[in-house]
C-alpha cells in the first residue's frame, strides 16, 4: 500500500513525505523482556554497570541501574554479559544474492546504466539464510543495494528480520545510490561501469553524460505538469531537492573530487561509500560534512598506497572530524557478519575503539536519518540490540542474545543447525 | 583461487606461461620497495615479551635468544648474549611466524588449464619477487606461504613453498628442504561447469564428479605402469653389472616429467594438497589415494569436511579451511565456521589458510575465528596458523612453533595477536628482521611527507 502511494507521489513530481515510509511500518508484536544486572554499553552514554533493560512491544522502555523488572517480564540474566546497540552495515547485498555462483539467485545487477527508479527493496529476499546468520552476529540491520552502472536507483535500510520486505525496512528509499565515473576499468568487481577504449576520453564522455542525464532529470522535476511521465527522471527528484541523501560508490581521489563538483551543480546531499582514497582530502570532506562509509577494510590497498592505508585511512577521516561508518560490501560471500572485524582492524591502525563502535552504530544511523529509532540503547528507540560475553570488535567474544524490533531472534540459522547435526554424528 | 569465472584470465595466463615463458608484459608498474636487507646470521635476541609458542604454552616476560637464524635459547630470565641485536619485547606478544597454507602470491600464472592433469609444470618457474602483496602479507605476520598451482586441473602442477625474505631474488625465497608438493582439485572447478561452459569455450573431459575420479585412477593407473617400467630397466641394469657375460644394455624406457610426478606421489615422496569442498568427494578422494596406497597431505577448503571429519582424521589427512567464507558458490553454500573447530575436536590436523593475497595479511583474525565458532582453545586456533600449517608442509621440525633449535620465524605483535586492536610490529626470518613497522612506509608517514610537500616556504623559504 504504501509503496503504491509513494510510486503515485513520484508520478506526480511531487515531493515524497520522507515520514510516509515510516508511518506505514507494521507494529511491533506485543513482548515485554528484562535483561537483568548486564553491563550496558549505550554507546550514547558512558557504560553502565549492574544495569536492565527493559523491551516492550518493539521498543526500549528503560534502561540504567535501578530499573525494575515489570511484572510478566521474560527475565533474561546477563551477568557477566555486556548489552550492545545493534550494528549497521552500511553497504552490502542483502537478501539480493544468495550463492554466488548461482545466476537464478543473483538480483544484484539490473541491464543499463540509469536506473534510479529501481527500488532495490522489491528484491529483497526475506528468507535469504544470509539474513539470520547475518544477525546471529549482532548485526541487526543493513543498507542493501543493486551494484554496476552508473545510477543503481534506491537503497533499502532493512532489519534483519521480517516476513516480508515491506516489514523489514526502516526505510526502503533511504538513499538514491550511483558511482562517478572512473578512469581506471571497472569490471566485475571495480564497481565502476566498463569504459573501453580509451580510458580517460571514457571517463569524460561518461561525465558528460551523468551531467546531462542530471539535468534532463532537474528540468522534468522542475515542470509542474510534464507532458509525458519519466519514471527514472521523477525517482531522482528527492535527491535533485537534496531530500535524500546521494550515495555515491567512489574510491579515487579523482572520482571523489568529480563527486564534490557534481554536488556543487546540482546540490546534491552526498555520502561517499568506500572511497579508499578518501584520506587525501579528509579535511575538505570534514569542512563539507560529508559523511564517508568506509571499507571494507578486507581489501587490499589501491595501487601503490602504503601497506596500511586501506587499514588507516578510517582512522585519519574520524581525526579530520569526517562522520564515518563502515560497510562489509559483502556481495554474498558472507561477509556482513565480519562487520565489528572491519571496524576493528582499524582500530587497530590509529581508530579510536570507541569511535569504531559508533561507527557501525549510532554513526550510520545518523548518516542515514534513524537516529532517533536505532544506533544505541536510549529509552523509546527500537529494540534492536545483542548481548555479548565482551567486546563485538573482538573475534573471541561470543553472541548469546540478538533482538530485533524488541522480538528475541532464535537460534535456528542454517550454520548453527548443521554444526549441530554433524557435531551428533555417530563415528562411523 | 576459489572464486567462478576465475578460469578466463588464468587460463590464457597458463597458455602464455606455458608456451612462452613468464608473461613479463603482465608485470606491475610498482616498483620493488626499496629496503635494507638485513644481515643474515646475526645475534638476537628478543627480551621481556609474552611468548606463544604454539607448541608448549605461552612464556611470560620471556627471552628468546637467536644464533645464526635458529632459535638458540628460549625462557625467562635468560641473559642476554654480549654483543646481540636487542629487540625489546616489554609489553609485546611474539608468536611463530604465521604460515598460510594455501597462497597463489607472486605467481604469474596460476592455471596450467588446457588440461585436467598437468602434473609437469611447476609453479616455482612463474614466481616473481617483486609482487608488492609478499610484502603485504609480511607485514600481516606471515614468513612462510604454500604457492599453489590453481585449481582448474584434475591434477594440476607442482606448489612452491617459500619464505617472504622480501628484498631477496625469488630463489633465495625458496623454503630449503621442504619436501615437494602437488594440487590436486575436485569439484566444480575442475569440471568447468560455471563460466566454463561458454560459447566457443573448447569442452574438456572431465564433466562430472565420476569423471574426475576416474581421471585420477586412470592417471595413477598410467603412473604404477611408467612405475613398473622403470623398475624393470633398473633391475636389468643392476642384473648386468653382476657381471654375466652374455649382457646386453637395456634400453631405458622413456621418460615422462608428468609421471615422474604422479610415482613420486606414489613413493610417498610429494605431498598431495588436494581442492575440495563436498563430502562426497572429500571420500572419493580417500579412497583412490587409498586403493593406490598414497596419503592426501592435506584437503583445502574441505567446506564440508566437518561432515566427515571421522574418516579425514582415520585417513591422517591434514584440512586446510576457510575461517567463515561461505555462499560463493553452490559447493560453498554447505560450510559453516564451525568446521575447522569441530574437525580439530575429532582429530584431525586443521589448518586455515587465506587462498587470498588480502586475507593472508589479517590471518590471526581469521584464525580466532576457530575460538568463536565451536570453542577451540586459543592454543588449538594459534596452531591452525603455526605448527599444524607446518606439519600439513612437511616443515615442522624446521618452523611452526617457538622451540629451540628451530628456525628464528617469529612474529611480534603489539598486543595480544587475537585482541582487536594488536597489528604486527615486527617480522622476523631466520632471525632477520624483513618487517619492521617503525621503518615501514606507512600512511601516517606519507600524509606528513604530502603536507611537507603542499608548504614548501615554511621551511625552505626561510633560508
Amino acid at each position: 500500500m504504501n509503496r503504491i502511494l509513494l510510486v503515485g507521489a513520484a508520478l506526480a513530481g511531487a515531493a515524497v513525505p520522507l515520514g510516509a515510509q515510516a508511518a506505514a511500518r507494521p507494529p511491533a508484536a506485543p513482548s515485554l523482556f528484562a535483561i537483568t544486572n548486564t553491563t550496558i554499553v549505550p554507546v550514547s552514554g558512558p557504560r553502565v554497570a549492574g544495569g536492565t533493560v527493559v523491551i516492550r512491544n518493539g521498543k526500549i522502555e528503560a534502561s540504567g541501574s535501578g530499573v525494575a523488572t515489570p511484572s510478566g517480564a521474560t527475565v533474561i540474566d546477563g551477568t557477566g554479559l555486556f548489552v550492545y546497540p545493534g550494528m549497521i552495515d552500511s553497504g552490502d547485498r542483502m537478501g539480493l544474492t544468495e550463492i554466488g555462483s548461482v545466476p537464478g539467485g543473483q538480483d544484484t545487477q539490473e541491464l543499463g546504466q540509469y536506473n534510479p527508479h529501481n527500488a532495490v527493496l522489491s528484491a529483497v529476499n526475506p528468507s535469504s539464510v544470509h539474513v539470520p546468520i547475518t544477525r546471529a552476529n549482532g548485526v541487526t540491520s543493513a543498507i542493501t543495494s543493486a551494484e554496476g552502472g552508473m545510477i543503481q536507483g534506491w537503497a533499502a535500510l532493512i532489519d534483519l528480520a521480517g516476513w516480508t520486505p515491506d516489514e523489514m525496512a526502516e526505510n526502503g528509499r533511504v538513499a538514491m545510490v550511483m558511482t562517478y565515473p572512473s578512469v581506471r576499468s571497472g569490471g566485475r568487481r571495480g564497481r565502476g561501469p566498463n569504459t573501453g577504449g580509451d580510458p580517460a576520453e571514457a571517463q569524460s564522455r561518461q561525465v558528460r553524460e551523468l551531467y546531462d542525464y542530471l539535468r534532463e532529470a532537474r528540468a522534468y522535476n522542475a515542470r509542474p505538469n510534464p507532458v509525458s511521465q519519466n519514471l527514472p527522471f521523477a525517482a531522482l527528484g528527492p535527491a535533485l531537492r537534496g531530500e535524500v541523501p546521494v550515495l555515491f560508490d567512489v574510491q579515487t581521489e579523482g572520482q571523489i573530487r568529480g563527486v564534490l563538483a557534481l554536488a556543487d551543480t546540482f546540490r546534491l546531499k552526498v555520502v561517499l561509500r568506500g572511497a579508499a582514497d578518501s584520506w587525501m582530502l579528509a579535511d575538505t570532506l570534514a569542512a563539507r560534512k560529508i559523511p564517508v562509509i568506509v571499507g571494507p577494510l578486507t581489501a587490499t590497498p589501491n595501487g601503490d598506497a602504503p601497506y596500511d592505508a586501506i587499514y588507516a585511512y578510517p582512522g585519519v577521516l574520524a581525526k579530520a572530524g569526517v562522520l564515518i561508518a563502515f560497510q562489509t560490501n559483502d556481495s554474498g560471500e558472507g561477509d556482513a557478519r565480519n562487520l565489528p572485524y572491519n571496524a576493528a582492524l582499524a582500530t587497530a591502525y590509529g581508530l579510536d575503539p570507541e569511535e569504531a563502535l559508533r561507527a557501525v552504530t549510532i554513526n550510520p544511523a545518523r548518516i542515514w536519518g534513524v537516529a532517533d529509532r536505532l544506533g544505541s540503547i536510549e529509552p523509546g528507540k527500537v529494540a534492536n540490540l545483542f548481548l555479548t560475553t565482551g567486546d563485538p570488535l573482538d573475534v573471541r567474544s561470543q553472541v548469546r542474545e540478538v533482538f530485533i524490533r524488541g522480538q528475541r531472534m532464535p537460534w535456528d540459522d542454517r550454520h548453527t543447525t548443521e554444526y549441530q547435526k554433524y557435531r551428533n554424528r555417530p563415528k562411523p | 583461487m576459489m572464486r567462478t569465472g576465475i578460469f578466463v584470465l588464468p587460463l590464457t595466463a597458463g597458455i602464455l606461461a606455458a608456451q612462452t615463458g613468464p608473461d613479463t608484459t603482465r608485470r606491475s608498474t610498482m616498483p620493488v620497495l626499496k629496503m635494507e636487507i638485513p644481515a643474515a646470521g646475526t645475534l638476537v635476541a628478543v627480551t621481556n615479551a609474552t611468548i606463544i609458542t604454539a607448541s608448549h604454552g605461552t612464556i611470560d616476560k620471556g627471552t628468546i635468544i637467536i644464533r645464526n637464524g635458529k632459535i638458540a635459547a628460549l625462557g625467562k630470565d635468560l641473559a642476554v648474549p654480549a654483543g646481540a641485536q636487542v629487540i625489546d619485547g616489554t609489553g609485546k606478544y611474539v608468536m611463530p611466524g604465521i604460515i598460510d597454507e594455501h597462497s597463489h602470491s607472486s605467481g604469474e600464472a596460476i592455471n596450467e588449464g588446457t588440461r585436467s592433469v598437468t602434473a609437469q609444470v611447476r609453479m616455482q618457474d612463474v614466481l616473481r619477487e617483486d609482487d608488492i602483496s609478499l610484502y603485504r602479507q609480511l607485514a600481516g605476520g606471515v614468513t612462510t606461504i604454500n604457492v599453489l598451482h590453481g585449481s582448474a586441473n584434475t591434477i594440476g602442477g607442482q606448489n612452491a613453498v617459500m619464505k617472504l625474505r622480501w628484498g631477496l631474488p625469488v630463489d633465495s625465497m625458496m623454503f630449503a628442504g621442504a619436501p615437494p608438493g602437488i594440487k590436486f582439485a575436485l569439484g566444480e572447478n575442475v569440471r568447468q561447469t560455471n563460466g566454463g561452459n561458454a560459447p566457443g569455450r573448447p569442452q574438456r573431459y572431465p564433466r562430472t564428479r565420476m569423471g574426475v575420479e576416474e581421471l585420477l585412477r586412470e592417471s595413477f593407473t598410467r603412473a604404477k605402469e611408467y612405475q613398473a617400467e622403470w623398475k624393470a630397466y633398473d633391475d636389468a641394469k643392476a642384473q648386468g653389472h653382476k657381471g654375466t657375460k652374455d649382457f646386453v644394455e637395456p634400453i631405458p624406457p622413456r621418460k615422462d616429467l608428468q609421471l615422474d610426478a604422479l610415482v613420486e606421489i606414489l613413493e610417498g615422496k610429494r605431498l598431495v594438497h588436494a581442492h575440495s569442498y563436498r563430502s562426497d568427494e572429500i571420500l572419493m578422494l580417500l579412497k583412490v589415494a587409498k586403493d593406490f596406497g598414497f596419503r592426501i597431505a592435506s584437503l583445502q577448503h574441505v567446506l564440508e569436511g566437518y561432515k566427515v571429519a571421522d574418516e579425514i582424521a582415520a585417513a591422517g589427512t591434514g584440512a586446510s579451511t576457510f575461517a567463515d567464507n561461505w555462499a560463493y558458490k553452490l559447493e560453498a553454500f554447505d560450510a559453516i565456521p564451525y568446521n575447522a573447530a569441530l574437525m580439530a575436536e575429532r582429530g584431525v590436523n586443521v589448518t586455515i589458510n587465506s587462498d587470498s593475497d588480502e586475507r593472508a595479511r589479517r590471518l590471526y583474525q581469521e584464525a580466532a575465528k576457530a575460538m568463536k565458532y565451536g570453542g577451540a582453545s586459543e592454543e588449538t586456533a594459534i596452531r591452525m596458523i603455526t605448527l599444524n600449517a607446518a606439519m600439513q608442509l612437511g616443515v615442522d621440525k624446521m618452523t611452526g612453533s617457538i622451540d629451540i633449535g628451530k628456525d628464528a620465524d617469529l612474529a611480534i605483535f603489539s598486543g595480544h595477536p587475537f585482541a582487536p586492536t594488536s597489528r604486527v610490529e615486527m617480522t622476523l626470518i631466520d632471525g632477520r628482521v624483513f618487517f619492521d613497522r617503525n621503518k615501514a612506509p606507512t600512511l601516517a608517514n606519507l600524509i606528513e611527507q604530502l603536507k611537507r610537500r603542499a608548504r614548501p616556504n615554511t621551511t625552505e623559504g626561510a633560508q
